[in-house]
């Protein structure tokens, strides 16, 4: 699903990850850990190609992203769920125009987007609040939302930038059985996490990341 | 499907673009309604006053009363047999004092031969020339003047007002163009973020783009079609006045797609304020 060969990837010259090379399969469960600045967010950001690498080369999904064509992204991206830390939602657009703005972009019916949109928030406990903006929601709230668009389109392969980074204890591991049953149905997710006692909680496969460096590839924190 | 929510998009974005949205629709309505009233009097004066179909008129001031007789029967003689009337000095008299009154008793007491005899003849604008010319050479012939003279003047003068017009009504389109860019610079800037994620959730540049070019093409057409209808209003109020003074389908086709063109234009220029994906 994700092979990394030799990726390096530098700001204004300081190099945040050095000869990355690696490989996720279809259908695992992984962890991305370390300290802050070891590269973990530079790393998520390549697999969704927000960013080119300098050198090595990435392939997601089948997709050469270096050699992918910059109008052939968007195609792309829609395989993909994103969560990010920051949850990126449309401020001016509500909870639904949030979620059914994702199934637009597939010419689905407004009638197939209207549904879609229901069940799927529906799933997340907030099928009452759609009409809502997204600052009038709680920090909870609001990653709920987040999860649901990048569910939404039943992608092969979730990346959750720390997911549960703006949520209390209780709702970050709620969040990671979420993201488990999603895996067992056969999705490949990728959590980029600091908080090593999720990965306790829920041990997989862990990949260390020290100064841009891949250190440890392990089952557990 | 995506047109519903590009029009969600558009609603909202009309919104945001508040009072500079509301000066660009202004303005385009200000540069049609003025932009198509030169139109209809430009069409009208060529039509009415200076248009070929309409005649134009050679008159002679002869040396003699006598000459009058020569003149007519050299002027049978051409080929392109001309309608004129021969006034005798009397004639010509009556007529003066006809035309100012207030000078009547003055008129009427001169003598006779202090007026001369007129020969007017009814030509083509495109032979009046050659007739004058012809009428200039005659001995019989003491002055010649022609009305195209002053309907060439009048046509001078018209087209430098008409140009002056059309630019003034360009310049308006020009100001809807930049208010129309500069609002749609403002808003990308704006929507930076949100065209950031929509894009990173896999939102096409033409996803992204249309809703802005949609609003240009809205406030443009908005304003054409205002003018538009001031147009007509100012037909209907001048139709008593001026009934020969139309408002073509042409045009009536042309204004408002003048103003859509100017605000679209205006909002794909404005568009390259979106920074570009690596």
């Amino acid at each position: 699903m994700i092979r990394l060969e030799g990726v390096l990837k530098s700001y204004h010259g300081r190099l945040a990850l050095r000869g990355i090379s690696t490989r996720v399969e279809r259908s695992e469960f992984v962890f991305l850990t370390g300290p802050s600045g070891a590269g973990k967010s530079t790393f998520l950001r390549l697999l969704y190609r927000a960013e080119l690498p300098d050198d090595g080369r990435i392939v997601v999904d089948g997709y050469d992203l270096a050699a992918l064509p910059r109008r052939q992204v968007p195609l792309f991206r829609r395989r993909l769920g994103v969560i990010f830390q920051d949850f990126k939602l449309l401020r001016r657009r509500t909870v639904g125009e949030n979620i059914s703005f994702v199934l637009s972009l597939l010419d689905l019916s407004e009638k197939e987007q209207q549904r879609r949109t229901y069940l799927t928030l529906k799933q997340m406990g907030l099928h009452n609040r759609m009409s809502a903006l997204p600052d009038e929601l709680s920090g909870g709230e609001q990653q709920r939302v987040a999860i649901a668009r990048a569910l939404v389109l039943q992608p092969d392969l979730i990346l959750a930038d720390e997911p549960s980074g703006n949520l209390d204890p209780e709702r970050g591991h709620e969040l990671m059985e979420l993201l488990k049953s999603i895996n067992y149905q056969g999705t490949t997710v990728v959590v980029a996490t600091h908080d090593r006692s999720l990965i306790e909680a829920h041990p997989d496969r862990t990949l260390v990341l020290e100064r841009g460096h891949l250190v440890r590839d392990a089952w557990g924190a | 499907m995506m047109v519903l929510h590009g029009w969600r998009e558009v609603k909202r974005q009309v919104r945001e673009s508040g009072a500079a949205g509301v000066a660009a629709v202004l303005m385009v309505a200000v540069a049609t309604a003025w932009g198509g009233l030169l139109w209809s009097v430009h069409g009208w004066v060529y039509r009415e006053l200076l248009g070929h179909s309409q005649s134009s008129t050679v008159v002679v001031v002869l040396r003699s009363p006598a000459a009058g007789t020569t003149l007519t029967a050299a002027l049978q003689a051409r080929p392109d047999g001309r309608r004129w009337t021969l006034s005798q000095p009397r004639q010509v008299q009556a007529e003066l004092a006809g035309w100012f009154p207030e000078l009547a008793s003055v008129l009427l007491a001169l003598d006779e031969p202090s007026f001369p005899a007129l020969l007017k003849i009814d030509v083509t604008p495109s032979d009046s020339a050659g007739l004058a010319s012809w009428l200039a050479a005659r001995p019989e012939v003491a002055v010649v003047k022609s009305s195209t003279q002053w309907q060439e003047r009048l046509d001078r003068t018209f087209r430098r007002a008409v140009a002056v017009g059309f630019v003034l009504a360009a310049a308006l389109l020009g100001g809807c163009f930049v208010v129309v860019l500069l609002v749609v610079r403002l808003l990308v800037l704006d929507h930076a973020d949100e065209i950031a994620i929509m894009r990173l959730i896999g939102a096409r540049e033409r996803d992204i783009r249309l809703p802005y070019v949609a609003l240009g093409l809205a406030l443009g057409a908005t304003g054409s079609l205002l003018g538009v209808l001031a147009l007509v209003g100012i037909e209907l109020a001048l139709k008593a006045s001026f009934p020969a003074l139309v408002l073509g389908t042409a045009m009536l086709t042309i204004l408002p797609l003048g103003g859509a063109v100017a605000g679209a234009g205006g909002a794909a220029l404005g568009l390259l304020a979106i920074p570009k994906e690596p």
